[in-house]
């Protein structure tokens, strides 16, 4: 399968680590960054991933954050996409099952290295068995939020908010 | 603090239990499902309308597994939902995510740790500063 991933810089490591693991499994990876520790916004990496399972290049996505929150969120709030957040073997097979998910999201910080290659497997050998009760759930979730919006592929997209953070409005 | 609750039929239970230990702690309770939801995207809807529309300050859905809730509701514009297992990501996500609701799912979380995740959710504020850049992203977002 051809996996895209992304991260924010608190869990490179460990992404780098999953990206590892798909590539010995044998599937492609896509990795659309965070490439090392300099701080950065998860934002911009679960989009990317929801944009590409979305247009389908690829299969499926993996996210990474401290907890997986916001990266996952990031990515679900893409059209096409059904994201979930992880943290065991029977979310993540519900979630494909059932409401055929196809980005997954997880705590780099949270989730150890096993249990996170376990719910990697998991969510890679599990496929959507359709159910009529199932179908219906999937097709309200993916009218809730409009479609052909100008965020769709857009990389311009956070500008200003990348912009007002480099001028430090942002600041703690 | 007021706080929203809903629930579907499988949450149905662990909800009625989180009320009452809400209550007993003389929080101001909405539960938008006095019977259960239809299902987790009706009750994930009714506790995010009224955490957006501010007649609550927080919300606590449940279902099966906490992951259909955050599916459906982080479709909706200017949501942040957090389904969590454990206390450490409802403390995070609400300091840092500013999430405006968390899920948990009664088929994954027991009621100890559903009670021990609630004190963790309710004991802690979003910090802001630096996290109000991802805030605004994810909120601009559909």
């Amino acid at each position: 399968m051809i996996i895209a991933i992304g991260n924010d810089h608190i869990v490179t490591d460990v992404k780098i680590t999953i990206s590892n693991f798909l590539k010995e499994q044998g599937h492609e990876v896509i990795d659309v960054g965070a490439y090392d520790t300099s701080r950065t916004h998860y934002p911009i990496y679960g989009k990317k991933v929801g944009e590409l399972v979305s247009n389908k290049t690829a299969d499926r996505g993996i996210v990474l954050c401290g907890t997986g929150v916001g990266i996952t969120v990031a990515a679900n709030k893409n059209e096409g996409v059904r994201a979930a957040l992880v943290s065991n073997a029977a979310i993540t097979r519900y979630v494909t099952e059932e409401l055929h998910a196809n980005v997954i999201g997880f705590g780099g910080t949270t989730v150890g290295k096993f249990l996170a290659e376990d719910i990697v497997s998991v969510f890679l050998k599990s496929e959507y068995k359709e159910t009529a009760e199932n179908k219906k759930l999937i097709e309200k979730i993916d009218n809730l939020a409009p479609k052909n919006t100008e965020q769709n592929n857009n990389p311009d997209f956070f500008k200003k908010e990348l912009d007002l953070w480099d001028e430090g409005y942002y600041h703690d | 603090m007021k706080i929203a609750l809903g629930s579907d039929k499988k949450g149905f239970e662990l909800k009625e239990i989180i009320k009452s230990y809400l209550q007993e702690q003389k929080y101001t309770v909405i539960d938008t499902t006095q019977e259960p939801a239809e299902d987790f995207i009706e009750s994930s809807k009714l506790v995010s309308k009224a955490v957006l529309e501010g007649k609550a300050d927080r919300g606590i859905m449940f279902d099966e597994f906490g992951a259909g809730s955050f599916m459906a509701s982080n479709k909706i514009k200017g949501m942040i939902t957090a389904n969590v297992t454990e206390e450490r990501t409802a403390h995070m996500t609400t300091e840092h995510n500013g999430a405006k609701a968390i899920a948990i799912g009664a088929g994954v979380v027991g009621v100890a740790v559903a009670k021990s995740i609630v004190d963790s959710y309710l004991g802690i504020e979003y910090a802001g500063g630096r996290h109000q850049v991802r805030v605004d992203m994810l909120e601009k977002m559909i």
